[in-house]
């Protein structure tokens, strides 16, 4: 504990460190002679040698990305040296140049939560506000039996909590008279491309005041190894260079690192070197996306359903309606891998006629419609004909029945936007460990989830966030920040919340993904429990807006 | 009333109820929840769906069904009984039966015509003028054996919904093809073996009930002749079958009625 391996190349890094280390009188600061080592061989760049660093992130996703900036930005952390690597050509983010008629099918939401992590790095101020859409409500059912669930902003909003409810005498927190800002949204919608756009200007900004961040883009980690062919010996002990990880490229370069982090999604490359094991299993599922043209005044919801999301439950997986801004939307409809592939084909009239039907139609007579899209991608069947006769039908039920007539009916979707239409493998997975010593996991290499929650980007900012701050406490305190021990704060806090995230979204998913009449009885059943119930369903709203450990009067802050 | 109703009134109820239900303690909510299920078991329809159909609360379906199954066991003679009890309890099933018709092109189309079977539709005097052998023609010599006609079925009352409604109406008016498909002869035993055959296919409660309980008033032969020869044909040919309410009966009169079985995948029934 005593000797400690400084890789610190700057001035300013070394001077905090002693200051860090006077201020912690227990450690005691070796200066190594390695360090001259290292600055030398970053000096003179050569493929055949190795270079050191403190931090190699593997995958310039948003997770990565977002590590970077996270990284960059702190202040102890902003000292190291930072590499990322990314097998795809970054330029395309910063290059960015997007349309006001045009949005990329790759949409996701963000919490408050979130929201609040991209602000304090400085990215959300460089995202274009016109290009996000508060998402102010949700209209969640089951298709099958057509029980609802709703939320509003203005539930998220109650000041109190679940339990204050149950002992009503419970004094309210101090802070919940504040205020009478209503209605902050649940989540931000926003294309993935326009954050990734964000975060690489936060990176350039970082590099070029000076932050050591070497991004190698359109460039492949080759292989990762444990051991180094060193040709200098190094004292043999727990923080032995020779022992950090040393990571190929395809362009021959090498570098070794105190922290290797796998932010190299689901099939992480880095997972397998430290072999991490990882269970899970593909759902036979995919998700189709797709940037979608609704008509507002079509809609029965409050505000014609502007910034509401749909979703509903159809036994062979859930469709969502995500709101983008100026009467666009964005579109994932989780179904088989053949549904999928057909509706990709199909003419884009039909395609809308058919996503219109998913949200209002039988599952039988959407079944029936899927199941008649030729081999060509044509339809064998008049689409608009069958679905206008199976609405009339229904029509005429619901007004003598007066059911459902009170559900608020989602806008039309109008047009696709050409070459959107694109379908994901769905999986769940999640890592046995998040760490190992030197090696670190975050984001989707860590953990993979169904999106029917639009959980898994802020799960992995969230990890982001957790990790910086370990990585930041430990340089303060003198830590290897490689180190096994530095590291396991991170997973302790970060290992739970993750697992509970992803069990509750699969039992979801399979809960859903059936028809058998006592399940969706049953279902149905607790899901308007749930919906009658004002402070459960608080709770859950918290839940998915990674408020759930923010007291909840100051989660609207 | 079928069990998908139920959730979405309860919603809609709530919310009349208690505008601000955030506010409410849970218990009381709760409270509330259960009081408003026992009071959507006791609310019907609001207005006739069809020519004949009697709205009922919940509550007064679970009496009647009650009621129907035990007067229909002891007198299976009670036609309505036997029909009310069918009607009482079918409502999940009658979707799913409706659902595999929307599943299936012939299905659907019966579905958007609705076509009705009496005997002004049938025409049976052309029927009769059939060759022997055919589906048409045997129909008819069934119908002529039986002394009975398509006009003596049981309407529909009880069922909450116009097209289940049709779709319980056609199950009725479609039972004696079966006859003629199967060969199954018109005795006790011969329609507790076609009560096993539909159950199969459909998973109707009413044919389950009767398939169950049936046997009850059969004779050691009876009994005997049901679960050596035709239940086990009744499992077999229901579940290799097409699903014969998918089945536009009324343009088959003219096949022989050895190539409609085939076409449908039904063996004829051995006879005794
Ligand atoms: C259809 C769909 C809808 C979704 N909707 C939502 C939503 O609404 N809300 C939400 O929160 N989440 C959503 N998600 C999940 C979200 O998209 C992912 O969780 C998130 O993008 C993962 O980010 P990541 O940075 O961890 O991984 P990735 O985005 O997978 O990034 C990994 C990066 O590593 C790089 N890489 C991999 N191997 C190598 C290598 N050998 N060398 C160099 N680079 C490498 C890859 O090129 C890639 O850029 C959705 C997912 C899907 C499929």
């Amino acid at each position: 504990m005593s000797t400690r391996l400084l890789s610190h190349t700057t001035a300013r890094a070394r001077i905090t460190l002693l200051a860090n280390a006077k201020k912690h009188h227990n450690h005691r600061l070796v200066p190594a002679l390695s360090c001259s080592r290292f600055l030398s061989t970053h000096a003179t760049p050569d493929s055949s040698e190795t270079e050191p660093y403190d931090v190699v992130i593997v995958g310039g996703g948003i997770a990565g990305s977002a590590l970077a900036c996270a990284l960059a930005s702190g202040k102890a952390t902003g000292t190291q040296k930072i590499a990322l690597i990314e097998a795809f050509d970054l330029s395309n983010h910063i290059n960015w140049k997007p349309r006001a008629d045009q949005y990329s099918n790759r949409v996701s939401s963000l919490t408050p939560k979130s929201v609040a992590f991209l602000k304090r790095i400085g990215v959300w101020s460089e995202l274009d506000s016109s290009r996000i859409a508060a998402c102010n409500g949700m209209q969640v059912w089951d298709g099958v039996s057509g029980a609802r669930i709703t939320f509003d902003a203005a539930h998220s909003n109650d000041r109190s909590t679940f339990l204050q409810q149950v002992f009503a005498d419970a004094p309210q927190s101090p802070s919940s008279e504040q205020g009478s800002d209503q209605q902050s949204p649940l989540a931000w919608m926003t294309e993935n491309l326009h954050v990734q756009y964000g975060l690489q200007k936060q990176m350039l900004a970082h590099k070029n005041r000076g932050v050591q961040l070497d991004i190698f883009e359109k460039t492949k980690v080759q292989g990762i190894s444990a051991n180094v062919s060193s040709s200098s010996p190094q004292e043999s002990s727990s923080t032995d260079i020779s022992e950090w990880p040393v990571i190929t490229l395809d362009n021959g370069k090498k570098l070794q690192t105190r922290l290797l982090v796998g932010a190299d999604g689901v099939n992480s490359p880095v997972r397998s070197f430290a072999k991490i094991e990882s269970l899970g299993w593909d759902y036979s599922q995919f998700g189709l996306v797709a940037t979608l043209e609704v008509d507002h005044s079509t809609s029965t919801a409050l505000d014609q359903g502007k910034g509401v999301a749909w979703q509903r439950f159809l036994p062979t997986g859930p469709i969502a309606m995500l709101p983008l801004n100026n009467g666009y939307a964005s579109l994932v409809w989780s179904t088989t891998p053949k549904i999928a592939q057909d509706l990709k084909k199909l003419p884009a009239q039909d395609f809308c006629a058919l996503v219109n039907a998913a949200f209002h139609a039988s599952p039988a007579d959407l079944e029936y419609l899927c199941r008649n899209i030729g081999p060509d991608g044509q339809p064998q069947v008049d689409f608009q004909k069958e679905i206008e006769w199976r609405a009339s039908v229904q029509e005429l039920e619901s007004h003598a029945v007066a059911r459902q007539s009170k559900d608020a009916k989602p806008p039309k979707v109008t047009a696709v936007q050409e070459n959107t239409r694109a379908p994901f493998p769905l999986r769940m997975r999640n890592s046995n460990s998040y760490v190992e010593d030197r090696v670190v996991l975050v984001g989707d290499a860590a953990h993979t989830v169904h999106p029917l929650a639009g959980q898994g980007l802020n799960q992995g900012l969230a990890d982001v966030e957790c990790l910086a701050r370990v990585i930041e406490q430990s340089l303060l305190s003198g830590s290897d920040i490689g180190n096994i021990h530095s590291l396991t704060p991170y997973s302790s806090e970060r290992f739970l919340p993750n697992l509970a995230m992803l069990g509750t979204v699969d039992k979801l998913s399979k809960l859903y993904n059936t028809d058998f009449g006592p399940v969706v009885w049953a279902r149905s059943l607790g899901l308007t429990a749930v919906d009658n119930m004002g402070p459960i369903k608080t709770e859950i709203m918290r839940f998915a807006m990674g408020l759930e450990d923010v007291p909840s009067s100051a989660a609207r802050r | 009333m079928s069990f998908r109703i139920i959730p979405s009134r309860n919603i809609n109820a709530l919310r009349q109820l208690h505008p601000n239900r955030n506010r409410l303690a849970p218990c009381a909510t709760l409270f509330t929840a259960t009081l408003l299920t026992a009071k959507s078991l006791l609310e019907a329809p609001t207005s006739k769906l069809y020519p004949g159909h009697v709205p009922i609360s919940p509550l007064q379906r679970g009496i009647l069904a009650v009621g129907s199954a035990f007067t229909a066991l002891a007198n299976p003679l009670r036609g309505d009984m036997v029909a009310a009890l069918g009607e009482t309890t079918g409502g999940m099933f009658l979707e799913r039966i409706r659902d595999q018709m929307l599943l299936d092109p012939e299905g659907r189309r019966i579905l958007r015509e609705r076509p009705v079977i009496t005997s002004e539709t049938m025409q049976l005097d052309k029927l009769r003028e059939l060759p022997d052998g055919t589906f048409g023609r045997e129909y008819v010599r069934f119908l002529d054996d039986q002394q009975v006609s398509p006009d003596t079925r049981e309407p529909v009352h009880f069922v909450d919904s116009e097209e289940l409604a049709y779709v319980m109406q056609r199950y009725r008016e479609t039972h004696d093809f079966y006859h003629t498909l199967t060969g199954l002869p018109v005795t006790v035993d011969g329609e507790i073996a076609l009560k096993w055959f539909e159950m199969v296919q459909t998973g109707l409660p009413m044919t389950m009930l009767s398939s169950f309980f049936g046997p009850l008033r059969l004779s050691h032969e009876e009994r005997k002749r049901l679960f050596d020869i035709y239940v086990p044909w009744a499992l077999e040919n229901g579940s290799n079958s097409k699903l014969l309410m998918n089945v536009r009966w009324e343009e088959w009169f003219e096949k022989p009625v050895e190539q409609v079985q085939r076409e449908l995948g039904v063996q004829p029934c051995p006879q005794v």
